[in-house]
């Protein structure tokens, strides 16, 4: 079921003939009937495959590494260490894509030369003439290893006596919040609650594992094909290997799917090495097990809430610490951490606040993107307190929030005042409606409602100056051609454009030709990451194709003898708006057009809002485009005797802005819960001593098929975005306040409250039994 | 490696007994074909027994019904005699992986994979099950509970394969059923299994039972002090309160990342209790 809202703050007259649509996909057809090509389907004459040799311990020096024998066994064409890379064996793992400032530098090692520092760390890479080959000579390499002690805790990192991993002290980012006056604050409250939330590590366990062929062409030039997120590694390719960013190209075919797992390069370097080495193409496809190794996983992260509240329900202050593991190595910890800064208050105006976060190096697995990016964590914790202090003044845990909501024209917690529409309320009231009577315990099944709502950044960060190019082009025959490097990562990126293209120029969707992801060949568009490529891409798409319609309702008010603005486009045809008897099909108006040489295409480029960074010391200024609001609700059952948590209902309501495509939010919103339902339930990475123990499908546990609830999406549109047509972003949003829900509801159910995800029926069960010890008790 | 698939029971067993290196069979490979892919084994020789007829059939016998060892999951769960008349047997073979493996998967290899966390294999303990095998000496028939030795180990002799599970007859108003405990709905490893098989007299009380465990031991338990309680009563609410506790009691599982011990030992009784209720359903009618 969906509903559009109609709150009269949304834009009134908006007449869309495509946008906003329940139309399928553009990329739907090849994918149903299995002819999409993807990264590894790719076959090329003389092709070598590919193994990587990891590190099977998280702490110690390598004493030596001998691959001697390995290099000897017939077949195996290159084999490389640190000591065959360039002298900085090093590869940027900062923010990628088409950013102009604001990256911290970040580096990594591209092979593990005096010491390993994190379990998975690749040390040697191996091309040969099958992947059996190359695992062979991939067993004949001898690492003579010396164990070290490893610190393995982010407070532990943070000791005097911590061994050091990253920097001079492991601390990899840090950011602080000084708002108003924290102490007034707390003296103006009637309660005050402090609770402490932790999280854990979430794998992305996208589709697809890591895939990607590369090789030299006639001109020297270096080819990637590989499924990422980010086209625009080319340049830290290029630069890993010392070469001319224009000798290295990077093409991304479908991707299926990437969560932020393929945000950050993941294989793309060790195969442009191996094919350069060995001169011919190179292939590697990641095994499900080396997958889980391959890129980071979500950061664990431990939220302290301090909160003052009246007994009314106003927030008077919040102090807040959170900290996060970032493994070994920075990679994008630092911005994941200023996200989570910036959502550590939800969709919450608190005035009296102060926030200290920490990111500290640990030699457990390097953490990195995932869907959420630090917000989802900052929600999870933000929201179970706010059912907390509800719950301690005795207030409604909805008019607790609605006391407090942040409103167009206020202050987030980094005072960046929100102009865009915020629907938070509405979003919630309808979430929680949409869940009906809570059903009566039975013999052993007691059930719980859950509400969360959030507020999530779409695009990037300000300061990082992010841009994206498009290109439309009119053909001589009416067709439509769009040419944008956005890497389609399975959300319908492809698609959105053709729908976006067509709504202003008048031409169905179906029969547009969108070429991405290949940035050499198509106007380089930025990454599929930060919920930014339908905002940032469809922005650009929009504005060509608007250079494109103003060019040609140039020429056609010459000859329909009337003024630009009294034109439109609309089914395939132009006409005049008062009167569309007077009209002509696209294809003569192409036609027409290219014989009185009018300029048909148009190469756009969008700029997000800039700003010059946040203040050191108050952590206040601009740090996101724009934000999006709504709310999810979720009913669960739990079986008292075992623990076990059923999630029956899941309800996502969203201001999109404007939806492009209905299906294509639906997906988001269907798929979102089922990802929040395992990170809330059961989803865990377990490391000991930075070892991960269980990398694989059948230990890691993912909702399957048979765990999907009743899932509603109610689609909210106050068309006050920065995105094509007002939308918002949703990919991310959509996704953050899921797993609070349900934790959320667990609450309700059980009548108390577990701290620490995921709720495992163990955990769930030995909470019952204490809450029945302690009521005993009293 | 050699792959052979026969067509005959004889020639499977010759292939067995005159293998040089490590043999193994292959039924439906849902756990073989998973353990070659990551290289957990590495066998000289592996016998496909799909292509034998006789090992595809579900045969009535005496009442009660013999099944092939290379009968699917799926198939049996089609059998509605079966079904009827062990209707625990099935919902605990219908539990192994999901949908796609049904179609391969079968209660034979399910037992011989030896492992104690594997769904069919309480249910057959409590259904009393014995499993045929023809080795290079003949035929012998034995309790299912005999043919896992301890995890991954097998009483079988070499040459030595299980053709069948004999599914015995039972009398009127019995029932049986088979709960298990994951985190999730399908696609897991059991923490706790546990079967019960209940038979009634007119009056509907119990006058016989057999209780099952499986992944709180290093074989699949059948827990007597269990059946015991429950006989004489109608299991009321202390009879199978005594059963859960007696459950929890022979209870002897490892901690691990699918769960402690004190979760497995409290779960089982849960369980335990849970099947008994089901089982006691089913024989009422």
């Amino acid at each position: 079921m969906n509903q559009v809202d109609t709150s009269p703050n949304a834009i009134p007259n908006v007449n869309l003939r495509q946008v906003g649509k329940n139309k399928p996909r553009n990329d739907s057809p090849t994918k149903v009937y299995g002819k999409a090509i993807y990264a590894g389907d790719l076959i090329m004459d003389d092709m070598l495959f590919a193994k990587v040799l990891h590190s099977d311990r998280a702490c110690a020096d390598i004493k030596s590494i001998d691959v001697s024998v390995a290099k000897t066994l017939p077949g195996v064409h290159s084999v490389l260490t640190a000591d065959d890379l360039p002298a900085t064996n090093a590869v940027m793992t900062d923010m990628p894509g088409q950013v102009g400032g604001g990256t911290k530098n970040t580096k990594q090692p591209i092979l593990a030369k005096e010491r390993v520092r994190f379990y998975g760390e690749p040390i040697a890479l191996v091309a040969a003439e099958s992947y059996e080959l190359a695992q062979r000579a991939l067993d004949l390499i001898v690492v003579d290893y010396e164990d070290t002690e490893g610190v393995y805790d982010a407070f532990d990192a943070q000791k005097p006596d911590a061994p050091i991993v990253y920097g001079n002290d492991n601390i990899v980012a840090a950011y602080k919040v000084r708002k108003g006056d924290i102490e007034k604050g707390f003296q103006e409250a009637d309660f005050v609650l402090e609770n402490t939330y932790s999280s854990q590590y979430q794998e992305q366990a996208f589709l697809e594992p890591e895939a990607a062929v590369a090789w030299v062409d006639e001109h020297d030039i270096l080819n990637i094909r590989s499924s990422t997120q980010v086209v625009e590694h080319f340049r830290a390719v290029a630069d890993a290997l010392g070469m001319p960013h224009n000798k290295v190209h990077l093409q991304a075919p479908y991707v299926g799917g990437g969560f932020g797992g393929k945000e950050v390069m993941t294989i793309e370097v060790w195969l442009a090495l191996l094919a350069m080495d060995a001169q011919r193409p190179v292939k590697l496809k990641q095994t499900r097990e080396n997958s889980f190794i391959s890129h980071g996983p979500r950061h664990p992260f431990t939220i302290t809430h301090k909160t003052g509240v009246t007994k009314d329900g106003k927030i008077t202050a919040a102090k807040i610490t959170l900290t996060s593991d970032a493994g070994a190595y920075a990679k994008l910890s630092p911005y994941i951490l200023l996200y989570a800064t910036v959502g550590a208050t939800g969709p919450y105006r608190v005035d009296n606040l102060w926030i200290d976060s920490t990111s500290a190096a640990t030699n457990n697995l390097p953490t990195c993107a995932y869907r959420g990016f630090g917000t989802m964590q900052a929600t999870t914790a933000c929201e179970a307190q706010m059912e907390e202090l509800s719950k301690l003044i005795g207030l409604d845990s909805l008019e607790f929030r609605r006391k407090n909501f942040i409103q167009t024209g206020d202050p987030n917690a980094t005072g960046q005042i929100i102009r865009s529409a915020v629907w938070s309320d509405q979003c919630a009231t309808k979430a929680r409606e949409a869940l009906g009577d809570k059903p009566k315990s039975t013999e052993h099944t007691v059930y719980g409602h859950g509400l969360a709502c959030y507020q999530q950044s779409y695009g990037r960060i300000r300061w990082m100056k992010d841009t994206s190019e498009s290109w439309v082009g009119l053909e001589m025959d009416g067709t439509l051609i769009v040419r944008c490097a956005v890497t389609d990562i399975g959300a319908g990126q492809m698609s959105a454009l053709a729908q976006i293209a067509g709504e202003v120029l008048g031409v169905p969707m179906e029969e547009i030709t969108v070429y991405f992801g290949d940035g050499h060949v198509n106007p380089l568009a930025g990454t599929s990451t930060a919920s930014r490529a339908l905002y940032m891409t469809g922005k650009a798409t929009e504005l060509a194709a608007k250079n494109v319609r103003n060019n040609l309702f140039e020429c056609m008010a010459e000859y329909f003898d009337v003024r630009p603005e009294e034109l439109d486009l609309g089914d395939s045809k132009v006409f005049v708006q008062d009167n569309p008897e007077r009209c002509m099909s696209v294809k003569d108006m192409a036609k027409h057009c290219a014989a009185q040489g009018v300029h048909r295409h148009s190469l756009e480029i969008y700029r997000a809002p800039p700003s010059e960074g946040l203040d050191p010391e108050t952590g206040q200024g601009e740090v996101f485009p724009d934000f999006t609001y709504g709310a999810h609700a979720a009913t669960v059952a739990v079986d008292t005797d075992t623990g076990e948590v059923t999630v029956i209902k899941s309800v996502g309501a969203h201001d999109v802005g404007q939806s492009i495509n209905r299906q294509a939010v639906e997906g988001q919103i269907e798929g979102s819960a089922l990802m929040g339902q395992g990170f809330a339930l059961s989803e865990e990475l377990i490391l000991e001593k930075g070892v991960l123990k269980n990398g694989s499908f059948s230990e890691y546990l993912i909702p399957t098929s048979e765990d999907v609830p009743e899932i509603e999406s109610i689609i909210l549109e106050s068309r006050s975005g920065l995105g094509p047509f007002g939308s918002k972003g949703i990919g991310e949003p959509v996704f953050s306040p899921v797993a609070a829900s349900i934790v959320n509801a667990v609450a309700d159910a059980i009548g108390t409250r577990i701290h620490h995800l995921p709720l495992t029926p163990e955990k769930v069960l030995t909470a019952i039994n204490e809450e029945k010890t302690k009521e005993a008790a009293e | 490696m050699q792959y052979e698939a026969p067509q005959t029971l004889d020639a499977a067993v010759a292939l067995l007994a005159d293998a040089r290196g490590a043999a193994r069979v292959l039924a439906g490979g849902t756990d073989l074909l998973v353990q070659l892919r990551s290289g957990a084994i590495e066998p000289d020789l592996v016998v496909d027994i799909k292509r034998i007829d006789e090992l595809k059939k579900i045969t009535a016998e005496d009442g009660g019904y013999r099944i092939g060892a290379a009968v699917s999951g799926a198939e049996l769960g089609e059998h509605e005699g079966v079904r009827a008349l062990w209707p625990g047997v099935v919902e605990a073979t219908e539990l192994i992986g999901s949908t796609q493996v049904q179609g391969r998967a079968t209660m034979a290899g399910n037992l011989c994979n030896a492992s104690p966390a594997a769904d069919s294999v309480p249910a057959m303990v409590a259904a009393d099950a014995t499993a045929r095998i023809v080795g290079p000496d003949g035929v012998r028939d034995t309790s299912v509970r005999d043919v896992a030795t301890g995890p991954g180990q097998t009483s079988l002799g070499r040459g030595e394969i299980v053709v069948s599970i004999f599914l015995p007859a039972r009398p009127a108003r019995s029932g049986d059923a088979y709960l298990r405990f994951i985190p999730r709905t399908e696609m897991d490893i059991a923490v706790v299994g546990a079967a019960v098989s209940v038979s009634l007299d007119d009056e509907g009380t119990c006058v016989a039972a057999r209780v099952s465990l499986g992944a709180v031991a290093a074989r699949v338990l059948l827990v007597d002090e269990g059946a015991r309680v429950l006989i004489g009563t109608k299991l009321d609410d202390d009879a199978l309160q005594a059963l859960a506790a007696a459950a929890s009691a022979a209870c002897s599982p490892i901690n691990d990342k699918r769960g402690t011990i004190e979760f497995r030992t409290d779960v089982a009784g849960v369980l335990a209790r849970r099947a008994a209720q089901t089982a006691f359903e089913r024989a009422k009618g």
